[in-house]
């Protein structure tokens, strides 16, 4: 009976996945080429480095809502890199060989996507850089934000808040990754209007909240005073307002973030509930991208170099900027 | 291996007869309970060198709750994975499985309105489904457990960013007042630092997180060493071949650790949710080589048939009382994965069946005493 069992059990499980990418099959590969409805469609293929974070998924539904603004340009299904530059290079090739009107990529890291960036170049596919930057001036257009100008607002407002000098603690990222090294520089340059400020202790807490939780009980535990919380993201900088607040200290300090994500855990609401004095919105690039694909695709001129300014999240305008860029109930399905 | 040289020894003592060797019978017999004397050791270095370099701020309440329970929710995976590595597998499932228990209880939470009291056993039984998946695959389609668990490891992880499409969710939930709803504050007892529970029976109370571990240790080692599944767990993993042939079904033995491993695993997902306050689509990742670190450097063998689960708990608190010792003298991040990777070799060269005998035969023949064959071999 036993041995029956077994091989039926296979071939259910391959019958079931080869159902599951036929049925998937047809829907992905539909989307590559022009629309059928006669009218010309312009398709457009967005590499995303990784879906998992926050910030990036963000970006995705923003992306995907600016897209449907016009409707001409169609958006294939958002490929995702899974941090992994290799999978990155083959899904920018595959988009290549589906001949995308326009393709977008938030590199992973510069170095290894430059070749597929070239490649899709010497191909005459017109491509958008988000974020990132790539090693090659192969590109139509690139856009992003300033981390070295956010951290260097976030080090202004640190001086606006301790007038009087004080110690600051710093939550890094991970200690490898671009913005947090130009974040942190930012920072360093930003206090250095006042020498009283030190920044007394600094650790990579990974850009996650729970990896900053157990850091911050420790420099709790060693500084008997500090003044002020440095957080490279929103999540690191909660993780410390959360340890903080469990030893009733956290009304003894400020809390200066970064991201300030419109999602109910994000840095804006936490601004709004008190929890954070202050974050920086690190712009998604989302609007800039849609308009720009759009306007490529319409022959129209683009800059080659588009450098986006941040908004400083304060307490007045919480409300307004979580209004703003809140993406939920704006995208059906 | 080593149980038969410890059974080996039993029967020399016994045949030996007399009131000394028994006693010696009954401490060998509670001795492995307890784990390897090498990792006591390396506890009070660990607890030496934070009270040398730190004193008071290393050695106060506080700060002892905060190390434990930032290491709490790896270590109840550590407990699921040494059950299974008992038995000779290994399950790398564990943090995927943390990570969707987590999202599943901050889901319930916000868009259910669930108690605790409901979520946790929701979690466990989620935790439980994929260990199940994780048994089927070993012993029915006859998966190796690494590649079985590697890609459970996968599944669930996609599972998870699937559900929660990518965005974190937060657990402290609002009401229009401002306030915590009544269910989100209860929530926060499950391990948000500073919130304890049992505050009216004991004092101050106790944070959640380092009970729900120090509970789970206790009621699993009693489970090993008390009953007959228990044995049936070191049996399969001393020689899985004997055991079958012995009568024990150890298909069901295999099922049943990956099963009770995935609950674990589920049971540590609101745990790690309450922690930082909300459930992350990444929670969790790595954990699993943590919870597999704790083990070993409790005395775990990862051939299977020999490890305790006390051994594994005083292995978790190595891991997190050093990385709170290294933190508290601000040693660099680069510093401490060169010295945390460092003490598994180093727990794992120590912890060597007869190491400790092969060590002490010198000093043996100085006092005069003659050593024992076995060990001369």
């Amino acid at each position: 009976m036993r041995s029956l069992i077994r091989p039926l059990v296979a071939v259910v499980a391959v019958v079931t996945l080869a159902a599951g990418c036929a049925s998937k099959a047809p829907s992905s590969s539909g989307g590559s080429g022009s629309g059928s409805g006669g009218k010309k469609q312009f398709v457009v293929g967005y590499s995303q480095s990784n879906n998992a974070e926050p910030y990036r998924a963000q970006l995705n539904l923003q992306l995907e809502y600016f897209m449907k603004q016009h409707p001409d340009m169609k958006l294939l299904p958002i490929a995702d890199a899974h941090q992994s530059s290799a999978t990155q290079v083959s899904q920018v090739q595959n988009f290549i060989q589906q001949k995308v009107d326009v393709l977008i990529v938030s590199p992973n890291e510069p170095a290894p996507l430059t070749a597929a960036v070239q490649q899709a170049c010497q191909a005459k596919i017109p491509v958008i850089i988000l974020d990132r930057s790539v090693n090659t001036d192969c590109y139509t257009s690139f856009i992003g934000g300033d981390n070295y100008e956010i951290g260097k607002l976030a080090g202004q407002e640190a001086v606006k808040q301790l007038p009087n000098g004080g110690n600051v603690v710093e939550l890094r990222g991970i200690m490898s990754d671009q913005p947090q090294i130009d974040r942190d520089k930012g920072f360093r340059d930003g206090i250095k209007a006042n020498p009283k400020i030190k920044i007394v202790a600094d650790r990579e807490a990974k850009w996650l909240k729970d990896s900053a939780v157990p850091i911050m009980q420790q420099w709790l535990s060693r500084y008997p005073k500090i003044d002020l919380v440095y957080g490279q993201n929103d999540p690191m900088t909660l993780g410390a307002y959360l340890s903080a607040k469990a030893q009733h200290r956290e009304s003894q300090m400020k809390f200066i973030g970064t991201d300030g994500l419109a999602i109910p855990d994000g840095g804006i609401r936490a601004v709004q509930l008190g929890e954070l004095t202050s974050t920086f919105v690190y712009p998604t690039c989302a609007k800039e991208a849609a308009d720009t694909a759009y306007a490529i695709t319409h022959g129209k001129q683009v800059s080659k170099k588009q450098v986006l300014h941040t908004t400083q999240v304060t307490k007045e305008n919480a409300a307004q900027l979580y209004k703003q860029y809140d993406m939920s109930g704006k995208i059906g399905g | 291996m080593p149980d038969q040289t410890a059974t080996e020894e039993e029967t020399v003592a016994a045949k030996a007869g007399g009131s000394p060797p028994r006693l010696r019978t009954r401490m060998r017999r509670l001795l492995p309970v307890l784990g390897s004397l090498q990792g006591y050791i390396g506890l009070i270095l660990v607890i030496v060198l934070g009270l040398a370099t730190k004193g008071e701020v290393f050695w106060n309440q506080t700060n002892l709750t905060n190390a434990v329970g930032a290491f709490a929710s790896r270590g109840i995976l550590a407990v699921g994975v040494t059950l299974v590595i008992l038995t000779g597998g290994i399950d790398l499932s564990v943090g995927s499985i943390l990570g969707i228990g987590s999202m599943v209880s901050a889901m319930m939470l916000v868009h259910h309105n669930l108690t605790p009291w409901e979520i946790v056993p929701i979690c466990m039984l989620v935790g439980a489904f994929f260990g199940l998946c994780n048994g089927v695959g070993t012993t029915w389609l006859r998966i190796q457990s690494f590649v079985m668990t590697l890609a459970m490891l996968s599944v669930v992880r996609g599972l998870d960013r699937q559900y929660s499409n990518n965005v974190s969710v937060g657990t402290q939930v609002v009401n229009d007042q401002g306030h915590l709803t009544p269910h989100s504050a209860q929530f926060q007892d499950l391990g948000t630092p500073g919130h304890n529970v049992l505050t009216g029976v004991l004092g101050q109370g106790v944070y959640y997180p380092v009970l729900a571990l120090v509970v789970v240790c206790v009621v699993f080692q009693l489970i090993l060493s008390k009953t007959r599944f228990g044995r049936h767990v070191y049996a399969v993993g001393g020689n899985a071949t004997a055991a079958r042939l012995s009568g024990v079904n150890v298909t069901a033995v295999t099922i049943t650790v990956f099963v009770l491993s995935g609950m674990l695993a589920g049971f540590a997902g609101p745990i790690d949710a309450a922690y930082s306050a909300s459930a992350d689509p990444l929670a969790g990742t790595s954990y699993e080589l943590d919870a597999i670190a704790a083990a070993v450097i409790g005395g775990t063998s990862l051939a299977g048939g020999r490890g305790t689960i006390v051994g594994t708990f005083v292995g978790a608190l190595i891991l997190t009382l050093l990385d709170n010792v290294l933190g508290l003298n601000a040693v660099s991040d680069n510093w401490q994965l060169v010295i945390k990777g460092l003490i598994v070799v180093a727990a794992v060269v120590l912890q060597r069946p007869g190491f400790f005998a092969a060590a002490l035969t010198p000093v043996r023949r100085l006092i005069g005493s003659s050593p024992r064959e076995g060990d001369e071999k």
